[in-house]
């Protein structure tokens, strides 16, 4: 947060034990499987193949399946590649490279963590 | 003349959560705060043995109600008049809660879990927005039944005579609130969480009307660069799943058995993403509001309503008798959020001889109401429907009045 504000609430985080992508669906969730699925039949082109959503047990496998169906109807909802920063040119990084003749700081990007 | 908040109002944003009922989630405020109308300690419930077992502060975040307690429309029938069939007479005591779960095999004392309700200290997003700005009192769901049918009130103010899970079609000429906006040449957004996680009921209006949904990453944005449409509609993240660079993403829609502390930061930064952008604090207003109680215990009766126009027939509604909408679902939490809005409102319900009652059909009402004027497509359950922006004042409260989450 850049600004300061006078009265600021912490939130607690979430335990990372909280994450099951193995759980069982939920009654909800089948139902939306079941909702996207009639919209798969309506838009299945000869040769294509149905989704055996009776397949579908987990909520990864759910999540899989609703990503494939929602790109289909939604391709601009799709989370936009994160861009890589390049690394910052530090005054010291700077002088030194120039120092050395080089024209400019060798690149860590392959080095970098995906995030 | 219309209050200054309202005068200011450019935005309407709608949170809508999954599955909790409001004395679950906000009951526990009673006692500090007298009007809210929640728990006093002493409702209760039988079980199986015919003990009555009262209402308990022992909720946990996840893993007590892995069992999914049923919210389908003969098992609310049966949380809401205790067993007592469909018939003359019959009247509503919210005796059958730990009857309802009993029946999904959880066992005797699993079954008490029901009872069970969170202490405010617990829920620190949900309790605070809930006394710093406007808690209603009497919001239900419009349906005693499922997910699917009751978010339908939120979009369309109907279920179309629907009240299970099923695919609906919709009728005409009824159109969803963001179509009858952009129609208007207004802006309208529904914002899913993300690819993996979608959209809930409104599969149609993805696959017809894609220009008016946009993800929840994209809501930041529009919130930061200012581009927010006049109304957005918010769903959580209905799922566990992979995130972008071998992260994890957990469902934030609060249904159990999905961890309700993760649902309490994605409201925390929604509401965040809104007030620490000053032009949009000042000009938005911010419904969080649940689906439906989703099994769980609520000792307010839910009261009549105007009939919706439609029947759901007996084998739909699996309780051998015809539902008119003619009664509300069970009470959830919901909370207005407006610099406009003095600390500790709360909007009376049932409680009140002068009280006012919410379900989801407000929501079309309201935005309609506010953005479109007189619009006449839609059921006069909705037109009748009262306005849940009335707690917006003339008073701005200062900046340092207001707080901000660290998520």
């Amino acid at each position: 947060m850049e600004k300061k504000y006078k009265l600021v609430a912490k939130v607690p985080k979430t335990p990372k034990s909280a994450y099951d992508h193995g759980r069982f669906i939920s009654s909800l969730i089948e139902h939306q499987i079941k909702h996207f699925h009639e919209i798969e039949k309506s838009l299945l082109k000869p040769g294509q193949e149905l989704t055996d959503i009776t397949k579908i047990k987990t909520e990864l496998q759910a999540s899989e399946y609703l990503k494939k169906m929602t790109a289909l109807l939604h391709p601009q909802g799709a989370e936009k590649p994160r861009r890589v920063a390049p690394p910052r040119k530090t005054r010291k990084r700077a002088k030194a490279a120039k120092s050395k003749g080089k024209g400019k700081t060798k690149s860590r990007r392959g080095k970098r963590k995906s995030r | 003349m219309p209050p200054v908040g309202l005068d200011n109002l450019k935005h309407i944003v709608v949170l809508m959560m999954e599955n909790r009922s409001f004395d679950h989630m906000l009951g526990g405020l009673m006692k500090k705060y007298p009007k809210i109308n929640g728990l006093t300690g002493n409702e209760s419930n039988p079980d199986m043995n015919g003990t009555m077992v009262p209402v308990q502060p022992n909720a946990k975040f996840q893993g007590q109600l892995d069992h999914d307690p049923d919210h389908h429309f003969p098992g609310v029938d049966l949380q809401i008049f205790g067993g007592t069939p469909p018939g003359p007479g019959r009247v509503a005591n919210m005796q059958g809660f730990i009857k309802s779960y009993a029946t999904q095999g959880t066992g005797i004392n699993a079954s008490h879990a029901i009872m069970s309700y969170f202490p405010p200290e617990r829920l620190p997003v949900l309790t605070r927005l809930a006394t710093e700005y406007a808690v209603f009192n009497g919001w239900f769901s419009s349906i005693p039944g499922p997910t699917i049918c009751n978010r339908a009130f939120a979009h369309y103010g109907t279920s179309f005579g629907n009240v299970d899970m099923n695919l609906f079609y919709i009728q005409d000429p009824i159109q969803s609130i963001y179509e009858r906006m952009v129609q208007a040449g207004h802006t309208a957004k529904i914002y899913y969480y993300d690819q993996q996680s979608s959209t809930m009921e409104i599969v149609n209006l993805l696959k017809n009307q894609p220009r008016i949904f946009g993800s929840y990453s994209q809501f930041i944005g529009d919130c930061k660069g200012n581009t927010l449409p006049e109304y957005s509609f918010i769903e959580p993240c209905y799922n566990d799943h992979p995130g972008p660079g071998g992260g994890q993403i957990l469902a934030s829609d609060q249904h159990p058995d999905h961890n309700v502390q993760e649902g309490e930061r994605f409201i925390a930064n929604t509401y965040n993403a809104i007030r620490t952008k000053q032009e949009l604090w000042e000009t938005t207003a911010m419904l969080v509001v649940y689906d439906e109680h989703g099994g769980i215990y609520d000792h307010v009766v839910p009261p009549a309503c105007e009939a919706d126009g439609k029947s759901a027939p007996a084998d739909k509604t699996g309780t051998a008798a015809p539902f008119n909408f003619d009664r509300l679902g069970v009470r959830v939490p919901a909370i207005l959020v407006s610099p406009y809005i003095p600390r500790g409102t709360v909007v009376p319900g049932t409680e009140d001889p002068n009280g006012r009652i919410f379900e989801h059909a407000c929501i079309p009402g309201t935005v309609t109401n506010f953005f479109l004027k007189n619009y006449d497509q839609r059921t006069s359950r909705e037109k009748n429907s009262n306005n849940f922006l009335a707690p917006l004042t003339d008073i701005l409260r200062p900046d340092d009045d207001c707080w901000v989450f660290d998520v």
